[in-house]
């Protein structure tokens, strides 16, 4: 209900009418899952770097150890095994990382059902078709080049760029990473067996899973810099009481 | 597939009916659930953890198998490789000629099991991926004989067995539930990459339990006790591993 109040107002783009300087932006759901993801998030990054920094080497297929042919080394990037199994402590990773995973995993069920079922990824997040037109792409890349711009202050619905990220984060990246992750599991891989199968063994499923971190890294940054770019306290205050304050020029 | 689940019901056949009695009847939330629940949201999220995983392995699945050719060219020792014990370097001299295994608490029979006479119950070999809770994991040969069969030279378990207890020459101890007792992948092995479990590796018995970390898989086994609860037994959590904080099940 409140996202098609939401879908209303981008609709009513681009000349809403003089009185409305508001316009309902964001749903409960959204806003209550993207906190509740920020938390879970966090500490899924906070302690996976953890379970990592324990044993601080990647290798390709299922068998990998001290010793065995590695595809990344960090001691080579300048931190020992020792000075990382220091700063590592994998317990607490382990511990943290596996709770966070289910309410990262409860909370992205719920997102996922509630939006299948109001039309939330069909409305808002899946690019349409003359979103996808190279034009159209290369206008919006440009735009982003300038690094600011006014259009994206007052924007109210997602530009293609960020549909595209979201939607790959969404449907790509997530199921990539808990999948990666469960084929780690030795329960789940018994139970499982393709999942060994899928990714070709369990250290190639781990050094996915620590890529991963990286692509999630990346995201957030990003993610976070579009944020300050275009309104950042317009924006906060959107995904927190859900209303966003149209700027001058677009009333 | 099918002719895997014929074995594991074989196995199941062979295990002692009270075993499978306690499995079913007081076992039942066990399956689900660690013998203590920890608090907050982690004991939350420990319970989703091993009930998923225990309810996707309902049908006893193998842990994957692995042909001669995935064999690693060397299996690492971790932690505990050379235990500071005058009696167990005794042993080591003798090459466990004078070495015996008390198996006590709920079986029919108590006894102490010679290493000859673990090798003389029937052999199970399995080629499986080690996998340590750390991060590194190597695929190694085991041979050994299933923990079921032991516990059945022992006159099968009493109906109110739960747990079975390892108490390792170090102090270590782990703890492991029914549902794992019963699997035939479930082995105390006395074989790597066919030779004698090397001392570093846990000699002369170790614990295979595949479908979980490394760290279940306790070395340098000096007695099983067979319980209806943990409670009594150190710090009550099951095992060292769970004393220190790690969740008990390590299926994840």
């Amino acid at each position: 209900m409140v996202e098609s109040s939401a879908t209303a107002s981008t609709t009513a783009e681009p000349a809403p009418p003089r009185t409305r300087r508001w316009v309902a932006l964001h749903g409960y759901n959204v806003r209550i899952c993207h906190w509740i993801n920020v938390i879970a998030g966090g500490y899924l990054l906070l302690s996976g770097i953890h379970i990592f920094l324990d044993f601080p080497e990647l290798y390709w297929g299922h068998t990998g150890y001290q010793g065995y042919p590695a595809i990344f080394r960090l001691s080579d990037w300048g931190l020992s095994w020792d000075e990382a199994g220091e700063l590592g402590n994998r317990m607490w990773g382990r511990n943290y990382h596996f709770t966070f995973a289910w309410v990262f995993l409860i909370n992205g069920v719920i997102y996922a059902v509630w939006s299948a079922w109001t039309g939330h990824f069909r409305a808002r997040l899946w690019p349409a078709r003359e979103d996808l037109r190279a034009s159209a792409l290369s206008g919006e890349l440009r735009e982003h080049l300038r690094w600011s711009s006014p259009a994206r202050t007052a924007a109210t619905r997602y530009g293609t760029l960020q549909k595209l990220s979201y939607s790959f984060m969404v449907f790509v990246f997530v199921p990539l990473m808990l999948l990666t992750g469960l084929a780690q599991a030795p329960a789940f891989a018994a139970a499982w067996p393709w999942l060994l199968d899928l990714f070709g063994g369990r250290q190639t499923a781990r050094t996915l899973h620590t890529i991963g971190t990286v692509v999630f890294v990346l995201f957030v940054v990003v993610h976070v810099l579009e944020v300050l770019l275009s309104g950042a306290v317009n924006r906060i205050r959107a995904m927190v009481t859900g209303r966003f304050r149209l700027p001058e020029e677009a009333q | 597939m099918s002719e895997r689940r014929a074995g594991i019901t074989r196995r199941r056949m062979l295990v002692s009916v009270p075993a499978l009695g306690g499995l079913l009847v007081t076992g039942c939330s066990d399956t689900f659930r660690p013998p203590v629940v920890r608090s907050g949201l982690i004991g939350a999220a420990d319970v989703l953890t091993m009930s998923t995983s225990r309810w996707l392995q309902a049908d006893q699945p193998l842990a994957r198998e692995y042909g001669r050719e995935h064999i690693a060219p060397e299996f690492p020792t971790w932690g505990q490789t050379n235990p500071d014990d005058e009696r167990y370097q005794q042993h080591v001299s003798e090459q466990f000629r004078h070495w015996a295994l008390p198996v006590g608490g709920l079986v029919e029979q108590p006894r102490s099991f010679s290493l000859a006479d673990i090798k003389a119950l029937p052999v199970r070999t399995q080629i499986t991926a080690h996998v340590c809770e750390q991060g590194w994991s190597a695929i190694a040969e085991w041979v050994g004989a299933p923990l079921s069969l032991l516990l059945e030279a022992a006159g099968g378990v009493k109906p109110e067995a739960r747990y079975v207890v390892f108490h390792a020459v170090d102090g270590w101890y782990e703890s492991i539930d029914m549902f794992e007792v019963v699997h035939p992948q479930t082995i105390l092995a006395y074989g790597l990459n066919g030779e004698e479990l090397p001392v570093g590796n846990g000699a002369p018995l170790r614990l295979r339990v595949e479908r979980q970390c490394g760290y279940k898989n306790i070395k340098f086994i000096q007695s099983i006790e067979v319980v209806d609860s943990l409670a009594g037994i150190r710090r009550g959590t099951g095992g060292l591993s769970s004393d220190f904080g790690f969740h008990w099940f390590g299926g994840v």
